[in-house]
């Protein structure tokens, strides 16, 4: 048909099986961005504005840093699509690094380190969770992911919580659990390998 | 310290969180250069992260993309880096990964129309049609977790993407766009599911908020199908009047 759009079937991926094009889009718009396609940056931008914003907010709370930072990590993203390597792992998870970096480098920086209030730290992780639950009403895989979340021990959670939603070091969770630095690190990393499993990831 | 010079394996699970401090992060990086198993282990459990990441999936002010999009265009962008530690493992050790990128974009179209979802929500709330929305939901999520479910998304000729996500089991597909023109009162955007015989009415695309619709299922999908959108007047026709804005091959 006349004027219809038809990019993505004139640029196939070299080597790529077009039946699954649509299936690896990000990881394949990735590219396009990197040769400077902007009408390919508005597509991954649709995708993941959402999850970028979502997870900073999490992590920063305050809604006008939040943009500020979202921003940044989006324009990041075209700025350093060349540098994307998908070896490392699939495009979305390398934008939810980024996002999860710029987030962190944020709320660690020494005003803000100053401005916590590191006695309310474990409430305020217990409420994000409350949060997730909230939110899941009206969700699909966050459903997944907090029946998950829920099936870890209290430590495991809490820890994985702090870090990851919190933005703290794990030697940082140690103080505000008041457990020995070994038992939370050990507690990370076989929550997430629960979590791994409960999800299916990289089965 | 004794037991981190010992094990720093042990170390992934908080270096997959960020959770290490710079000079901790430094250190393990380095372990991980040499360390093949560590890598595969990392990324797994990054991915892991990730899902963490997309279910706290929450939808921007509207503004924020035209800001994005307007410094992404006026932004030049950097060359390849030279990485003088080149990944582990080397690419052509590369463990195949193509059935588990499939997954994670599933889910995050699944985060993307989760927020659709929301905004749905918030527009029936005030309408008080809550109980279909939530039926819908579920219809939704049935859609999605069909095994033979695939996402595409398409630009329009006019501006803006649609995305949708089909399964050719359940005949049906969830349709949602971003970024649209808005349309005067007197038109509306309608959905057919388009064949050489014959167009299907599908539905009219709710009115926009924040520059996105709110998903739209449709029933009774076949094989060959197109999902088009064209512009017709309020209310909507029975067969599209004009050249569509859009068509979709819903092949599997």
């Amino acid at each position: 048909m006349d004027g219809m759009d038809t990019r993505d079937k004139r640029v196939p991926e070299p080597g790529a099986d077009p039946g699954e094009s649509d299936e690896r889009n990000l990881d394949w718009l990735l590219a396009h961005v990197a040769r400077g396609d902007q009408n390919a940056f508005e597509q991954v931008y649709d995708r993941l504005a959402g999850p970028v914003y979502g997870l900073i907010r999490k992590v920063l709370r305050d809604p006008a840093q939040s943009e500020e930072v979202a921003q940044e990590v989006l324009l990041e993203v075209w700025r350093n699509a060349s540098r994307f390597d998908p070896a490392k792992g699939g495009a979305i998870t390398w934008v939810m690094m980024i996002a999860h970096r710029r987030a962190i480098d944020r709320v660690r920086s020494a005003s803000a380190e100053a401005q916590r209030d590191q006695r309310s730290a474990v409430a305020e992780a217990a409420a994000s969770l409350d949060e997730v639950a909230e939110a899941v009403e009206a969700s699909l895989d966050r459903e997944r992911v907090r029946r998950c979340l829920n099936s870890l021990t209290d430590l495991q959670r809490e820890s994985i919580t702090l870090a990851y939603y919190g933005g703290y070091t794990y030697r940082q969770v140690a103080g505000l659990l008041n457990a020995a630095l070994g038992t939370i690190k050990t507690r990370i990393r076989d929550g997430l390998i629960r979590m791994r499993d409960c999800l299916g990831v990289g089965a | 310290m004794k037991l981190l010079r010992n094990n720093p394996h042990a170390l992934s699970g908080a270096y997959a969180l960020d959770a290490l401090d710079n000079t901790e992060r430094e250190r393990f990086e380095h372990h991980l250069q040499g360390c093949q198993l560590c890598a595969r282990d990392v990324r797994d459990l990054r991915e892991t992260a990730t899902r963490l990441a997309l279910a706290a999936a929450e939808l921007p002010p509207p503004r924020l993309r035209e800001r994005v999009l307007g410094a992404a265009a006026r932004t030049s962008q950097n060359p390849p880096a030279i990485d003088p530690h080149p990944a582990v493992p080397p690419r052509h050790a590369r463990i195949p990964r193509t059935t588990r990128i499939p997954r994670l974009a599933g889910v995050v179209a699944a985060a993307a129309l989760a927020v659709a979802v929301v905004l749905g929500f918030k527009q029936a709330a005030t309408q008080g049609r809550l109980d279909r929305v939530q039926a819908q939901e579920q219809a939704i999520d049935a859609v999605l977790n069909a095994p033979d479910a695939r996402i595409v998304t398409h630009r329009a000729t006019v501006g803006g993407t649609a995305t949708v996500v089909f399964s050719g089991v359940s005949h049906k597909m969830i349709f949602t766009t971003a970024g649209l023109p808005p349309l005067p009162a007197s038109k509306v955007y309608e959905l057919w599911l388009m064949a050489p015989q014959s167009n299907r009415r599908a539905g009219l695309l709710p009115a926009p908020s924040g520059g996105r619709t709110a998903p739209l299922l449709a029933s009774g999908l076949t094989a060959g199908d197109k999902a088009g959108v064209t512009v017709e007047p309020a209310g909507g026709t029975s067969q599209p009047t004009t050249t569509p804005i859009l068509e979709i091959p819903l092949a599997g």
